[in-house]
């Protein structure tokens, strides 16, 4: 079993402890937090043995294997540099890191140290988005032409709350505050199909009324973008008003589309009309149906397997990250594209400076 | 007497800011963390005489509170975290607190009142029908009773850690079930809401109200006359059933369809889910988990007679306040 410990213990650290567990591949033995209450309460709430708030200590006494790192983004460089010079791999929370170039330091580390990092780009392991990878390396969808995503936020949600009460918290010190925090998990389903070189347009805007405080009226809440990587394009919507909260992705290919609802857990493909005139077009709807139907019984299947968890998608992320450290397995999140998507936030954050 | 009131523009601490008023405290600063209370204006026209002083603070700031806390006679701490992941309502209620009460304890304040909850009580080892008054023990954890009983609970061993430190007088307020017009009508005591329909949960037991205006009363009777060490819990008089509540939710705001859960079945549901949650790795989550059905869903008697010796008394009667409460909900339905 590898030993685990966690540095971070705010809200998501309860994910990491319990799909953890539930993977069954290592033990959480010991917990850390700068704020000893909180590492406290982690501890106690979740039956952890060892708590710190000394990060350097808890590397030094409990000869950790991994470190899941859950801390707000600003202490990932420094938190998993010492992590992997203590000789752990480290399993990081999205943001990975604030810039591009932090990103880079991280990864420059895992090479020079020879340890295995991860992020939590936890959608792509949704099983609509295992499916799209079978699609595609079946080639059923053809060459990819362009993908349109939407990502919804609530902010009456337990995350958006945090940050609409607290002008102090640390996403309102991102560059690009709520969309740095949520952008990880739009462009993560994108950057497989696009290379490094690209173009980006950007409209962002603050859509709610605003508060009258100054910190937490500069967060702006809905954002498109447009991007161009040779001959492939991606547009995006993230929206804090639109209903129901989206999680969609539509991959247009040369040879046939699929839409995917993540939220929902369906992938189908794109009705399309086979049959002339009218006629042809009463046929669609009851296609469809049927495909959703598939996708249904799919669910009730791994729901009845227990492998339908909310975060079902980490479980197996983690598996796979675990397969790399423990047997040398491929990195389930290839470096070159946790910086591709570092890199497509400080041009969507620089595009975003510039619109008024 | 300069009296602090953290969370001062929240659902119950506005109310204890214009009780303190009203009872002729006229130096006052009033902690928010986002927006002051929409009804300062109001207050500075009616009390002219008074020093009303607002003050935006995060209490989670480490060694930022001294500026909200200096020559502050009194606190009342409403503030904490109600809502939101287990996590945060921790960090809003214990390291909160904390932080309040070392620039406090610094700043030589002389007397703090807590205001805390019926969760932090331990009272699965009641028999049903037994009297449930401020000498029943506070849980040792509280992490079985769920996050926001936890975080209480810690609260009121933080208060009592930094008592010992600073000895400052400290009076404690436990209140059951707070409501009036602007919280939402159901406490979990009485039931859920799933799929249209009302899972009705609480069944004969007594439902340990208290109406808002009548929690402040207590609050501010509690801070200006109650002794060092004073405990009391805070609940109305002719308290209903839960049952009786539900029924006259149903016949004064809305028709409901509503599906009674006797305790038997509500306990084996809670097992056999809890089971599932065991067996599936959390695919459902544990809700009502059993020590929490055994805690909170047995008929129990209550006494607010320990406010009473203070001198409070009720002053919206319980059928007053809740045809109020019932009005508020029915104009707001939607």
């Amino acid at each position: 079993m590898l030993r685990i410990g966690i540095v971070g213990c705010g809200k998501i650290a309860d994910g990491h402890v319990e799909q953890i567990r539930a993977v069954g591949r290592g033990e959480v033995v010991a917990v850390c937090d700068r704020e000893p209450l909180m590492a406290e309460q982690l501890a106690v709430r979740m039956n952890v043995p060892a708590r710190y708030d000394d990060f350097a200590r808890m590397l030094d006494e409990m000869r950790l294997d991994v470190v899941h790192i859950a801390t707000p983004p600003a202490a990932h460089v420094a938190l998993a540099s010492m992590a992997m010079d203590a000789g752990c791999h480290a399993f990081i929370e999205k943001p990975f890191a604030p810039t591009a170039a932090e990103a880079e330091r991280i990864v420059e580390k895992a090479h020079a140290t020879r340890k295995r990092i991860s992020v939590n780009y936890l959608y792509n392991y949704e099983p609509p988005g295992l499916e799209l990878q079978e699609l595609l390396a079946q080639g059923e969808l053809g060459e990819v032409v362009h993908l349109d995503t939407a990502y919804g936020y609530n902010l009456a949600g337990d995350y958006g709350l945090a940050v609409m009460t607290d002008p102090q918290h640390w996403v309102h010190a991102l560059p690009g505050k709520l969309f740095h925090n949520v952008l990880d998990h739009v462009l993560a389903k994108l950057v497989a199909h696009l290379g490094d070189e690209f173009t980006v347009q950007v409209e962002a805007f603050r859509r709610r009324p605003a508060s009258g405080n100054a910190i937490i009226d500069a967060m702006a809440d809905e954002l498109r973008f447009l991007i161009r990587s040779g001959a492939v394009t991606a547009s995006g919507i993230v929206s804090a008003h639109a209903r129901p909260v989206a999680q969609t992705l539509k991959v247009y290919g040369t040879k046939d589309s699929v839409e995917l609802d993540y939220a929902a857990r369906t992938l189908v493909r794109s009705a399309q009309q086979t049959q002339p005139s009218a006629v042809g077009r009463l046929f669609p709807p009851w296609v469809q149906a049927r495909r959703y139907k598939r996708n249904f019984w799919r669910n009730v299947g791994l729901f009845r397997r227990h492998e339908f968890h909310y975060f079902q998608c980490m479980r197996i992320l983690l598996g796979r990250f675990y397969d790399a450290v423990e047997h040398g397995a491929p990195d389930p999140i290839p470096p070159e594209q946790i910086l591709r998507v570092c890199r497509l936030i400080d041009r969507i954050v620089d595009e975003m400076r510039k619109t008024p | 007497m300069k009296v602090l009131v953290t969370g001062a523009a929240g659902f119950l601490g506005t109310r204890i800011s214009e009780r303190l008023l009203a009872a002729g405290e006229h130096d006052l600063r009033l902690h928010f963390r986002s927006a002051p209370s929409a009804r300062i204006a109001e207050w500075s026209a009616r009390y002219p005489a008074a020093r009303i002083e607002t003050i935006g603070a995060n209490l989670l700031s480490r060694g930022s509170l001294d500026p909200l806390v200096a020559g502050v006679d009194c606190i009342i701490h409403a503030a904490a975290g109600m809502r939101g992941s287990a996590a945060d309502m921790f960090a809003n209620t214990v390291v909160g607190t904390r932080n309040l009460l070392e620039a406090a304890g610094e700043a030589g304040v002389r007397r703090i009142v807590l205001i805390s909850s019926f969760a932090v009580y331990r009272t699965i080892d009641l028999p049903d029908g037994a009297l449930h008054d401020e000498s029943v023990p506070i849980e040792p954890v509280g992490a079985e009773k769920g996050s926001y009983a936890y975080a209480k609970t810690r609260q009121e061993q933080i208060f009592e850690e930094y008592r010992q430190r600073f000895g400052f007088e400290a009076v404690i307020l436990r209140p059951g079930a707070i409501y009036g017009p602007g919280t939402a009508p159901f406490s979990t005591r009485v039931g859920v809401q799933v799929a249209g329909f009302f899972f009705s949960l609480g069944g004969r037991a007594t439902l340990p109200l208290s109406y808002v205006e009548n929690c402040a009363d207590a609050i501010v009777e509690a801070a200006l006359r109650a002794p060092a060490g004073g405990v009391y819990n805070v609940v109305d008089d002719d308290l209903p059933s839960c049952r009786d509540y539900l029924r006259a939710f149903r016949r004064e705001v809305r028709p409901m369809r509503v599906v009674p859960v006797p305790y038997w079945a509500l306990l084996a549901g809670s097992r056999l889910l809890a089971s599932y949650h065991r067996r599936s790795k959390g695919q459902l989550p544990a809700v009502f988990p059993p020590y929490v059905v055994k805690s909170m869903y047995r008929p129990l008697r209550y006494s607010n007679e320990a406010l009473k010796r203070l001198g409070w008394r009720q002053r919206v009667p319980t059928a007053e306040a809740l045809a109020l409460s019932f009005s508020h909900w029915r104009e707001h339905a939607s």
